[in-house]
Formats: C-alpha cells, sequence, structure tokens
C-alpha cells in the first residue's frame, strides 16, 4: 500500500468504469441521428439512470425494496423549480442543491417511519408514503407546486461558479450537464459499493439479522442509505424540471415509481448502471412498440408480461446477465490461493495441550453474571430464576435436555430476546435490553447453532463485516475510502481466518464451502469481532464426529484468548472442553460444577434419565 | 464551433462558459449539431421550419391518452385525427367543402405524416413524446391531449421550440388565459364560455334566486369553472353560493363530500367532476337521492357521460357541451363529419373527435391560405380572424388570446323515453353564439405581438 | 356547515366506507400472513372482478348472478395465477414476490383495458336494494346499508372458516409460525394454493360488491390497493380483528376528513399509518416481532 502519485496507468485502472461510460456518452450524440435518438431522450434516460442509482444502492444493494421513490424526485423537483421561479436564485446549481437537501430530508421523516418494519412491509410503506405525498403535492401545497399543472417556466438553467457562469440554452448543453452529473453521481455510488459502509450494506441485504448480531447499527445504516438515495432521487427530480423547462405533477404519481422499479430490474439491480441501461430500453420499446401497428396502446401490456418473465427467470436483469456471462468466459482453473496460509501469522497462541478436568478452576474476575434471570412465554415459564456467574478466561458448558430452556437461556445472555425479569451484568454493568448489537459491540458475541453467514458473500467479505463492526464501531459512514486498502481490517481479516482455518479459502463464496468449514465460517464471525466473552451454540451441530474432533482442537486454540459458554448436546465436546458445567432442567439450574462432579451428579442424571424416559413414553 | 450553441441570454461572463463547453465538446471529439432555432428575422429558419418542409411529407407529432383514466375519451380523440389526416391527404370529408383546400390532396401539395403517443393521461409522457416528434421526426406541428395540465405544459413546449400547437381538449381558462402563447390556438370553449353560454339557458329551465352547491376536482380545470359558473350565476341570476366540495382528482366513492351536499340546502348542484370522476360522481349523487332534491348542472359534460350514466341518470341534466351530433340534422357540414366518421367507425363522434378533426382542418386552412408551412406565417393567418364555415358555423380566432370564437352547444339530457337511438342522449336547447360568450377581459392574457 | 345530523350522517358513512375497505383488506391480510406474499395485484384482482360481475350481469340481469361469478371467476383466477407464478416465488426473496405481483398487476390492468375499453361500465345495484331509506339524520342509498349487511356476513363467514376449520387452523398456526406448520408436514402446497385463491376470490367478491357504488373502470383498483394496505398497516399484518378495526377507522378518518376538511381526507389517512408505526409498528392488532 504505497502512496501512489497519480500513475496513469494505475488512475486509469482506478477510474475505468467512469472512463469507460464517459467515452461512450461522447460518442453517443455522434451515433444518436442513426438510431432514432435525440438529446431530449438521452437527457432523460441519464435522469432516469441518476434517478436510479440511488435506488440501486438500496435495492440492489441493501434490498429495501421502496415503491415510494416519487415522493423525493417530486420533491427535489418542485423545490428546485420553485427555488428558481420563485425566484430565490438564479443560479441552478443552488436550486438543485436545495432541492436536493429538501428530499434527503424528506428521506429522513419517510425513512424513520417506513424503516420502522422490513421486508414486504417496508414496500407497503414506501407505497403509502409515496401516495402520501401525491396527494399533498395536488391539494393542500398546490399554491406552490402547481397541483395538477406542475411548474412551467423553469428557466433554462445558469450554473454559477462564483467566478463565472455558465447559461446552457439547448438540449445539447444539457446533455453535457447531465452526463458530468450522472458520472460523478455514478462515482459516488461506486465509491460507496466499495467502501466499508457499502460492504455493511451488503451485509444488511445477505443477513440482516447476522449484520446486526456482529454489532453492526442496522437501523442506522438502512436510514443514511435511504437518505442517499432520497438525495439522489432529489437531485434527478431538479434535472428534470431544468430538462423540459417544466416541473411535471407525474414526478409523485405511483407510476413513476413503478417504472423506477422496472427500469431497474430490466436493466439488472445491483449493477448501479442497470437503472440506465433499463430507462433506455423502457423508452426504446415505448417508442418502438407504440409505431408497431395493432399494438399501439398494448405497449404497456407487453413491458408488464417482458417484466414479469425476466423476474421469473432472469432476475439479474440485462446487465446482472452481462456481468456474469463475462466472469464465466473469463474464468480460468482457479488459481492456487494468493495468501500462503503460512505467511499469515495467527493472533492467538499455538495450540495448547489437551485440556483436561485436572486443570485448576478459573480463579479470574467475574466477567458475565446473570441474576434471577426468567423468562415467560404466557404461561410457559422458559427459564426460571437462574443466576450465574462466568470468571474470566473460563470456558462453561451450559446443558440440559430438550426443552431445558438452554436457548433461551443463551439468547437472553446475548441480547438477542428480553428476560422478563432479572439482569444481565457483563464487567460489572448492566447490560440488560441493550440489545444484540450494543452487547456485541461492548464484547459478547454468539456464534448460531444454524450458520448464519452471508452466502453470496466471499468469507474474505464475510470476516470483512465482523471485523469492521469491531474496528469502526457499531455506526460508521465511511463512504469514500476503499475498504479493501485499510490495512487494520485486512489484518484482521486475516488473522480470523487462519483461527478457524479458512485461511485458504478467502475468495471463496460462502455459499460454496463444504458443510464443516460453514459452521467454522460461523464461528469465525462471532471471534473476529475480537470478543471478550464468545458465546457457541451448538458448534458441533450436524458435523461428522472427525469433523468434531478438529472443531474440539480448534476451540480448545480459540479458547487460550477468550471466555467461552457452550451450550452444546455432545457430551463428548462438552467434557472435552468445559472448565465448569452449568446444568439447566424445566427452566431451573440444577447443578453447577466441574465436569467430573456433574458426572457423578444424581440429580443431573435423574433429570436426564427421567427425560428419556419422558420422551419415550410420549 | 457552432456545435454547442451556447446562446448568451443573460448577461453573463459568456467567454469562460464557451470554453468550458467547447472543451467538453472537443474533449469528446464530436460536434454534435442539433440546435433549437430561434426568432431573428422574418427570413430566418424557425423552429423546425423549414426543415420540416423540405420534403414530399410533413410530419405533425399526435399525443393521445390511450392508457390511464382518460383513455376512452383519448381513443375518440385518435380516431378523430387518424380520419381527418385520412380526408386531408385524400380530399375526402370536409376538405371539398373548405374554399381553401377543395379540390386538393395533402397541404401545399404535401402528405401528412403522423405518429400517435400515448400520453398515459399524464403531462410528462405527453411532453415527452412531442419533444421526440419536434426533435427527431421535425415536426412542423403538434397537436392532442386531453387534460387542461397536459394542453398548458405542451404550450409552452410548442412556445420554447417555437412549432405550431393545435390545442387538443381543453377546458380550463389558463389555456387561453393567463398561460396562453403565442404558438397555441385553442378551439374547445373555456370554462369562461361554457358558464356564461349555460346561462340563459339556466334562466329559462331553473329560474332565479337559487341556492347553489358545487362539488370541484381540486385542479386548474375544475378551480375554472367552478368560478366561472359562480359568476355568471351570481350575476345573470342571482343565485348564491353554499360554497364548494373540493375533491382529490380520482376519487372513486363521494359519499362523504356528497352527504355534505345532501345536508347543504342547496336548490342546485354543480357537478364540475370530469371524466370518469363525473360518471362515479353522478351515479352516486343519483343513489343519495340529491337528484331527486336537486337540479343538477355538469358545465362541461365528459364525451362519454351520456352513454356512461344512461338517460337514468342524465335526463334533465343541463350543461355544455364542445359539439354533439345531433348538430348534423341542421349544418351541413356537421353531417358531412358525422356521417363520415360514422361510416369509418361505426359510431358517431364525440367531442373530441370534432376537436381533433376541426383543429386540423382550420389549421390545413390556414397554412394553405399563408402558403407556407412558417409558424410565423401561419399564426399571423390564424389571427388575421378569417371566418371558416366549420361544424358549429362559422369560426374564427381571436388575435389576443388565440381561443376560437365558435358558437357553444348547450344541451340537456334527455329521458329514456326522449331518445330516438342508443346515442341520442342529449338534445341542443342554445346553440349560443361565440361572440356573446368571449370574455372580454382575455382572462390575463398578454400575447406578444410577434412570433 | 357541521351540523349534528351531518355528523351523524358522516359517522354512519364512514362505517360502510370501512365495511368495503375491510373486505378489500381481509383478503390481502390474509395472503400476506399466511404466505408471507404481499400481493400488490390485489387491486387488479378486485377489479378484474368487477368486470367479470359485469359480463355476467349483462347476460343475466341478476346481481347475485353477477356476485357469485366475480367470486368464482377470481378464485380461478387465482389458482392460475397461484399455480403459474406465485409458487415459484416461495423459496425467493419476498422483494422477488412483490415484483412479480407489481408485474402482474400491469398485465392485469392493461388487459382489461384492451379487453374493456377505458369506458366505466357500471353494475346497477340489485332492485332488493334501489332507492333511499330515510335513516333520520340523513337520506342513506339502500346498498350502501345493505352492503354493510352483506360485508358482515362474509366476515361471519370468513370467522367460521379461520376459526372453526381445519383449513383456518392451518392458516393461523402459518400467521404465527410458518416454519412449524412446515415441520408438522401438512401439505403446505395445497394450503398456500387455496389461501391464495381464496384471497384472489375476496378480491374478485369486493369488486363485485363495490361496482354499483364506484365505477368499473380498468385502473379501478389502484386507490384501493394502496388504502388497504394502509389498513393492514394499522391494524396489523395477518390479523383478522386488525383488517376489521383498521378498515373502520379509515373509513371514518376519510368520512370525517372530508367533511372538515375534503382535500385533506387522503392525507390524513396516512398521517394515521404514520402516527400507528410511530406508537405501535406492529399494528393495533399485530403480533410483535413479526416482520
Amino acid at each position: 500500500m504505497t502512496v501512489r502519485a497519480a500513475r496513469p496507468a494505475a488512475l486509469a485502472r482506478r477510474f475505468a468504469p467512469e472512463i469507460a461510460l464517459i467515452v461512450i456518452l461522447a460518442i453517443l450524440p455522434a451515433i444518436l441521428p442513426h438510431i432514432g435518438g435525440t438529446y431530449d431522450i438521452a437527457n432523460r434516460i441519464l435522469d432516469w439512470g441518476l434517478f436510479g442509482l440511488g435506488f440501486d444502492l438500496l435495492f440492489g444493494f441493501t434490498g429495501l425494496l421502496s415503491f415510494g421513490q416519487a415522493a423525493f424526485y417530486g420533491a427535489g423537483g418542485f423545490v428546485a423549480a420553485y427555488f428558481l421561479i420563485a425566484p430565490f436564485t438564479n443560479n441552478a446549481i443552488v436550486a438543485l442543491i436545495a432541492g436536493t437537501v429538501a428530499a434527503a430530508i424528506f428521506g429522513v421523516i419517510i425513512g424513520y417511519l417506513s424503516l420502522r418494519r422490513a421486508g414486504i412491509y417496508f414496500a407497503m410503506l414506501t407505497l403509502a408514503f409515496g401516495e402520501m405525498f401525491f396527494f399533498l403535492d395536488i391539494s393542500p401545497l398546490a399554491r406552490w407546486t402547481g397541483g395538477e399543472n406542475g411548474v412551467a417556466g423553469v428557466p433554462e438553467p445558469s450554473l454559477g461558479f462564483g467566478l463565472f457562469t455558465i447559461d446552457i440554452t439547448d438540449p445539447g448543453g444539457l446533455y453535457w450537464l447531465l452526463v458530468v452529473v450522472f458520472v460523478v453521481g455514478f462515482w459516488v455510488a461506486r465509491r460507496i459499493v466499495a467502501s466499508p459502509f457499502g460492504t455493511v450494506l451488503r451485509a444488511i441485504r445477505e443477513n440482516t439479522a447476522r449484520t446486526a448480531a456482529v454489532g453492526h447499527d442496522v437501523p442506522k445504516y438502512k436510514l443514511t442509505i435511504f437518505v442517499i438515495a432520497a438525495a439522489y432521487a432529489g437531485l434527478a427530480g431538479g434535472l428534470l424540471g431544468l430538462l423540459q423547462g417544466y416541473m411535471p405533477p407525474d414526478a409523485f404519481y405511483l407510476d413513476t415509481s413503478g417504472q423506477l422499479v422496472v427500469q431497474t430490474i430490466i436493466g439488472g439491480a445491483g449493477t448501479l448502471i442497470g437503472p440506465l441501461v433499463g430507462a433506455a430500453v423502457w423508452l426504446y420499446l415505448y417508442t418502438l412498440l407504440q409505431n408497431i401497428a395493432g399494438i399501439g396502446a398494448l405497449w404497456k401490456m407487453i413491458l408488464g408480461i417482458i417484466f414479469v418473465l425476466l423476474v421469473t427467470i432472469f432476475r439479474r436483469g440485462l446487465c446482472g446477465g452481462a456481468v456474469v456471462l463475462w466472469r464465466r468466459l473469463r474464468a480460468r482453473p482457479a488459481p492456487a490461493p494468493a495468501v500462503a496460509s503460512a505467511s499469515v501469522k495467527p493472533t492467538r497462541a499455538a495450540p495448547e495441550p489437551r485440556r483436561s478436568t485436572q486443570r485448576p478452576p478459573p480463579t479470574g474476575p467475574v466477567v458475565l453474571a446473570t441474576r434471577n434471570l426468567t423468562k415467560r412465554y404466557g404461561g410457559l415459564t422458559a427459564v426460571d430464576d437462574v443466576s450465574f456467574e462466568l470468571r474470566e478466561g473460563e470456558i462453561r458448558a451450559v446443558i440440559g435436555p430438550n426443552g431445558a430452556g438452554k436457548s433461551t437461556f443463551f439468547n437472553m445472555l446475548a441480547n438477542v430476546i428480553p428476560p422478563t425479569s432479572g439482569t444481565i451484568e457483563f464487567n460489572g454493568d448492566n447490560i440488560t435490553g441493550l440489545g444484540a448489537t450494543l452487547v456485541c459491540q461492548r464484547g459478547i458475541s454468539k456464534s448460531f447453532q444454524i450458520n448464519q453467514i452471508f452466502p453470496s458473500l466471499t468469507v474474505r467479505d464475510n470476516l470483512r463485516i465482523a471485523v469492521l463492526a469491531r474496528s469502526y464501531g457499531k455506526f460508521r459512514p465511511s463512504m469514500l475510502r476503499a475498504v479493501d486498502r485499510d490495512a487494520t481490517v485486512n489484518a484482521g481479516i486475516d488473522a480470523a481466518a487462519a483461527s478457524v482455518q479458512l485461511a485458504e479459502r478467502l475468495d471463496t463464496p460462502a455459499a460454496e464451502l463444504a458443510y464443516g468449514e460453514k459452521r467454522r465460517l460461523e464461528i469465525g464471525l462471532a471471534l473476529a469481532t475480537q470478543p471478550q466473552i464468545l458465546l457457541l451454540d451448538e458448534p458441533t451441530a450436524g458435523m461428522s464426529p472427525a469433523e468434531r474432533v478438529d472443531t474440539v482442537q480448534l476451540l480448545r486454540r480459540i479458547a487460550s484468548g477468550v471466555t467461552i459458554v457452550i451450550v452444546e448436546h455432545d457430551m463428548d465436546v462438552v467434557f472435552g472442553l468445559a472448565d465448569r458445567i452449568t446444568v439447566l432442567f424445566n427452566g431451573h439450574k440444577i447443578a453447577e460444577d466441574t465436569p467430573d462432579a456433574i458426572q457423578a451428579n444424581p440429580d443431573v442424571r435423574a433429570a436426564y434419565l427421567g427425560s428419556q424416559a419422558a420422551h419415550e413414553s410420549a | 464551433m457552432e456545435g454547442e450553441r451556447i446562446v448568451a441570454q443573460r448577461k453573463k461572463n459568456s467567454v469562460s462558459r464557451r470554453r468550458v463547453l467547447q472543451g467538453a465538446a472537443a474533449a469528446a471529439g464530436t460536434l454534435p449539431l442539433i440546435h433549437v432555432p430561434r426568432a431573428f428575422a422574418a427570413e430566418e429558419s424557425i423552429g423546425n421550419w423549414p426543415e420540416g418542409a423540405k420534403g414530399e411529407s410533413v410530419f405533425v407529432g399526435v399525443t393521445v391518452p390511450l392508457t390511464g383514466p382518460y383513455s376512452a375519451d383519448g381513443h375518440d380523440l385518435q380516431k378523430g385525427y387518424e380520419i381527418a389526416f385520412e380526408h386531408l391527404n385524400e380530399g375526402g370529408g370536409l376538405v371539398p367543402h373548405v374554399p381553401s383546400l377543395h379540390g386538393k390532396k395533402g397541404v401545399l401539395g404535401k402528405k401528412l405524416v403522423y405518429k400517435i403517443a400515448d400520453t398515459q393521461t399524464q403531462p410528462n409522457p405527453a411532453v415527452q413524446a412531442q419533444t421526440t416528434f419536434i426533435t427527431q421526426d421535425k415536426a412542423i406541428m403538434i397537436t392532442g391531449c386531453l387534460a387542461s395540465n397536459t394542453a398548458i405544459a405542451l404550450e409552452k413546449l410548442a412556445q420554447r421550440y417555437r412549432v405550431l400547437n393545435m390545442v387538443g381538449c381543453s377546458g380550463a381558462n389558463e389555456t387561453t388565459g393567463v398561460d396562453c402563447q403565442k404558438y397555441a390556438f385553442r378551439s374547445q370553449p373555456s370554462a369562461y364560455m361554457a358558464a356564461r353560454a349555460l346561462v340563459p339557458a339556466l334562466a329559462k329551465a331553473i329560474g332565479k334566486n337559487k341556492k347553489s352547491i358545487y362539488l370541484v376536482p381540486d385542479y386548474a380545470y375544475g378551480h375554472s369553472v367552478e368560478h366561472s359558473t359562480g359568476e355568471f350565476t351570481e350575476k345573470a341570476l342571482g343565485w348564491k353560493s353554499l360554497g364548494s366540495q373540493v375533491c382529490p382528482v380520482g376519487t372513486t366513492d363521494y359519499s362523504s363530500y356528497l352527504l355534505n351536499i345532501a345536508n347543504s340546502g342547496a336548490d342546485v348542484f354543480v357537478n364540475v367532476a370530469f371524466g370518469n370522476d363525473a360518471v362515479a360522481s353522478c351515479k352516486q349523487a343519483k343513489q343519495f337521492g340529491i337528484l331527486d332534491k336537486m337540479k343538477m348542472i355538469v358545465p362541461n359534460i365528459s364525451a362519454f357521460q351520456g352513454q356512461e350514466l344512461g338517460p337514468e341518470i342524465m335526463g334533465g341534466v343541463y350543461g355544455t357541451l364542445d359539439f354533439w351530433w345531433t348538430l348534423a340534422e341542421t349544418n351541413a357540414m356537421a353531417k358531412v363529419f358525422v356521417d363520415t366518421f360514422y361510416a369509418k367507425y361505426k359510431y358517431r363522434p364525440n367531442w373530441p373527435a370534432h376537436i381533433a378533426y376541426t383543429q386540423m382542418m382550420v389549421w390545413a386552412d390556414a397554412v394553405t391560405r399563408a402558403k407556407t408551412f412558417d409558424p410565423r406565417k401561419v399564426i399571423a393567418e390564424l389571427e388575421a380572424g378569417h371566418k371558416l364555415q366549420m361544424p358549429l358555423g362559422e369560426v374564427w380566432y381571436r388575435k389576443e388570446d388565440h381561443q376560437q370564437v365558435r358558437a357553444v352547444p348547450v344541451v340537456v339530457g334527455k329521458t329514456k323515453a326522449q331518445m330516438r337511438n342508443d346515442e341520442d342522449f342529449f338534445q341542443i336547447v342554445n346553440l349560443t353564439p361565440g361572440p356573446e360568450v368571449m370574455p372580454p377581459d382575455f382572462l390575463g392574457c398578454k400575447m406578444p405581438t410577434s412570433a | 356547515m357541521i351540523s349534528w345530523p351531518l355528523f351523524f350522517s358522516q359517522v354512519f358513512n364512514g362505517l360502510t366506507l370501512g365495511a368495503l375497505l375491510v373486505l378489500v383488506a381481509m383478503g390481502l391480510t390474509i395472503v400476506f400472513g399466511t404466505l408471507g406474499v404481499v400481493n400488490f395485484a390485489h387491486g387488479a384482482l378486485y377489479g378484474l372482478g368487477a368486470y367479470a360481475g359485469y359480463v355476467a350481469y349483462g347476460y343475466t340481469n341478476s346481481f347475485v348472478v353477477a356476485m357469485a361469478a366475480g367470486a368464482l371467476c377470481l378464485l380461478i383466477v387465482g389458482i392460475i395465477i397461484e399455480r403459474g407464478l406465485i409458487r415459484l416465488y416461495y423459496q425467493r426473496p419476498a422483494e422477488d414476490q412483490i415484483l412479480v405481483t407489481f408485474g402482474v398487476a400491469i398485465i392485469l390492468v392493461e388487459g382489461m383495458r384492451a379487453a374493456f375499453g377505458g369506458l366505466a361500465r357500471n353494475i346497477p345495484a340489485p332492485s332488493w336494494a334501489a332507492g333511499i331509506v330515510n335513516l333520520h339524520v340523513t337520506l342513506y342509498p339502500t346498498y350502501r346499508i345493505d352492503v354493510l349487511a352483506i360485508v358482515s356476513a362474509s366476515l361471519v363467514l370468513l370467522y367460521f372458516v379461520l376459526y372453526r376449520t381445519r383449513l383456518g387452523l392451518i392458516v393461523r398456526a402459518g400467521i404465527e409460525d410458518q416454519l412449524m406448520v412446515n415441520i408438522l408436514g401438512i401439505n403446505v402446497t395445497r394450503t398456500f394454493l387455496t389461501v391464495f385463491a381464496l384471497g384472489a376470490m375476496a378480491a374478485g367478491f369486493a369488486g363485485v360488491i363495490n361496482a354499483p357504488i364506484v365505477t368499473v373502470t380498468p385502473d379501478m383498483g389502484a386507490d384501493i390497493l394502496v388504502q388497504s394496505f394502509v389498513v393492514v398497516v394499522i391494524g396489523g399484518v395477518g390479523s383478522f380483528w386488525g383488517a376489521v378495526v383498521g378498515g373502520l377507522i379509515a373509513g371514518e378518518i376519510l368520512a370525517l376528513t372530508a367533511m372538515i376538511q375534503p382535500a385533506y381526507s387522503q392525507v390524513m389517512l396516512f398521517a394515521a399509518m404514520a402516527l400507528v408505526l410511530i406508537l405501535r409498528p406492529q399494528g393495533l392488532f399485530g403480533v410483535e416481532g413479526r416482520q
């Protein structure tokens, strides 16, 4: 990582997509007349493309499907138009900024409300709020927005740069303005995607719950990208008014949001350039289909059919498909792993000899304690008045027959679910009710019984997500720096990969890992947040006996620097690892002692046998 | 370096701006040559003239709503254009009856070519499509729309590109009022004209000193109609308005508003809603018993309102129409139009088709008499006030606001028993002559003197 | 201008407006709750039901036949859409389901326009419900009062199906915990088909019921879809009583705001939704934790 002087070759590589875009957009005017296009159409496509950049960040990269983007497109457009005709300013740049800021402010409000629910709820809410803006536009705010008439007479853009001014008076000039804005917008979007912030966005798309569990403040990230998307929409809306001298009320229509969604899917979500391509296809088909005799009004239905087919069988869209094709064509035999495992320095010490029950009982300070922890579901008490203390450096197993309340107890420790009563203390602080994200930030990390990894990301990116939560905190909108250039984070990834023996698989998509490797990655994710306490929920679930042996060794190695609580069914694992064992039965703690003592404990025996008998009779 | 025509309109630093944009163009290695010519001297090119009139044919850009709430009206409008272009190109229909066009095929010997684009009942697609028609197809004239918001947007577009716009359907006062444009001409009666034309018939049928209440869709057209109707019924008839129920456009259930109206104690219910909104609100007003208690007036009746609501609801309702086909019984020109239309499409034309058809005839006549497609000269010819016989009788444009002076048919809905055929929904009670209803103050229009 | 009689009339009117919303939202919320599919084509199906009723009425002049036709026709359409498309989507992200139903809505709406044109069509109120009733505070259309009865009867029937039949048990269990239902080895495929088709049927039925009040046009479902989203959000997803209460609240808001400040009636509806989101994000009757 040397500081690069602007070496042309390196710069060209760095800005390759932008350079390619500029070249294509620069040649386009020469081709336009031959393909039946005009500057006006090109301008509209660029405007849709810009609008779509924000939407793609929101939907393609973060997985948030909004049907209300028209609200911001319209808000930005009308504020910008109003600034110019009021006139508060003659400078189109000031008006555009005002529109963008206004859209972003509306984005904060609508985002705050809509993001209170996720998934399909979110789509419904954005659609409903989008409609609210439409109704506000046409009636209560008609004095400013012109209601159904829109705002006509938006002056041709005059761009003031302080010392000099550029007046743009024809579609050709507008084209260059839009090209500049789009390329800059594209560059910013691409930087966001490649930034630590962008990595967290993709993590949210892949697995929201896990992103929160490794310590990222998901709602803040979502709101931030929602506001960014709103700002893009506002800027595009402002430009729409400028490019046709008229700000149409349609900007607020549900159809506008719908068209944006359709165009993005056709072009390819998650590609940034997709919405632009989709807009070109839409406008081209709109013109083409209408001029075919006998189709006329059916053009929209045909587009609808194309859309449904694309969603069903070609979800990646045109650009996504092209990317896949390109990768397939370039695919060569997999090269040897770039990073030799020997060069990776493990952070933890070398494996310890087999721990035995003879190990002296841990005497460090109490790091985690529960006081009278209780969880009730309706009439059922899952965990009843459990008090428990964990000392630093200890490996503690929590066992108990099925239905003993282990998982509930465990989830309360990780703050995944709140207790009905009782408290949890960590390093002497009451952490009850903080939530998984904050608890993870404080140093308690949990690995899950069912793998909660980020399947379509590589192992490296999986671990990066967890490492980022540690080194960047729960929320840091670091959008413009390249995530792969952060040496601290890279070191963290390598260390975590080494400790779960995945150093050679760093560039493999997580979905392609073998089951045992996925399990190790699952543990690695928890470990990469560098917790003080690691909570392992059945780490060997579903593993073959050989894999279990490996895993036990792995865990023992890890344990040298970290306190562990483990829930496990496999008694070989439990007795091979644990310093002390807590036994839960029917929600009560019935025993807590060294493995040897537990083995001899008659209550524990009775509990297991009794539950066994009950199971068999059932 | 003509490519990026950077016109110094404002008193700004033109040197640096020129350098910046030319730099961009030069860097791109291309110098695109698409620009918008502007008015300078009379001999200079303007808009798409003469470029758009050089070939064997001239292009006309047409936008109509084929999808969205006004799609039914849009299809009628579309047919009006299609048959008008057919007649102009073949010398059929009304063409032999227009003196300047008699015996001619095409306009100034050129064939009319056109494309029709769907506006989806929204202004933005209309502006988008017409921009393409103007910049790419070199349209010599643009026309067609079915809502005042679209009409006004297209008027301004036409003005910007200096291309003539023969406005389609638009009833708002603004179209030839505050938003009037040198390059745009409207034939449909404005809300003002409709209201003024209605007054004598209302005096006879309903009487003086009544209480009225309005249902008003919340957009320019709705407020225009409410304002004009209120003004005239108050001044001429002494009616008192008890207020208005303003509702969003596109409302499907009007029950809340209608309850307010039903409980208002008014004698007359003025329903300003248009299109599907008019159909839904009239139908529901009937269900709420309002039509039994009050007289309903629809100042501007939608194209298919008779057909959609039937005589049970529309019987006895007063209103105005741009055109009604029974004019064919008294006017030879109307008969030619209605008959040729019926022969081709198997139904009698509604007023959108009439607007489309006659606007094209009036334009062709003006171009022929001007002997050029040069919009400045065509505008001058249209402004000259030459009177032309059309299905409504003599029509001409006013110079001051580009509103057509034309008769306004005042109609009353027929009852089932009165209908002679299944399209015989209205009886014309008065054909109010145009000059009697024109707004004297031009409704705020300040028409520039030169194009 | 606001008098007590007018106030009471508007409160009553809010009830009937709400009843219609309940009917439309119910299909949406049950499908949503059970299948986890939010059907953006629900409004289009509602419109299609109205057209089916319109055609049937044209042949028979019987409103009862029209109701049956609207419901049955949409049951079949629901089966076709589920088998042909939605079934492929259960394993895919929720966003894809939204996208595909959104696309289906475009096709259906434009298909209706191609088949029937853009002209508004009417189904008259049935002869047994024509006329006006004097409610003392106001005159009120008989049919709208009958709609209250029809909706109530349909809801009672639905309640019975949901709470007294095996299908209802599975549906309710599915709303609570989908994974569990799968584990219990219940034939999910058939249940999903049934539920989706019933949801479509409910939409179609609501379309016919609404047709005598509103006009039948291809775009008639757009507004009602958005309003039923609001109802579902206010009431809570998958909740029978949530849909009922949410629908009635929405109806009252529309009616009472229209009395005071008509231009704000739609906006107030969304404001109410925002309020619920702030105070009780899961909806009035929603289960906490469910997304």
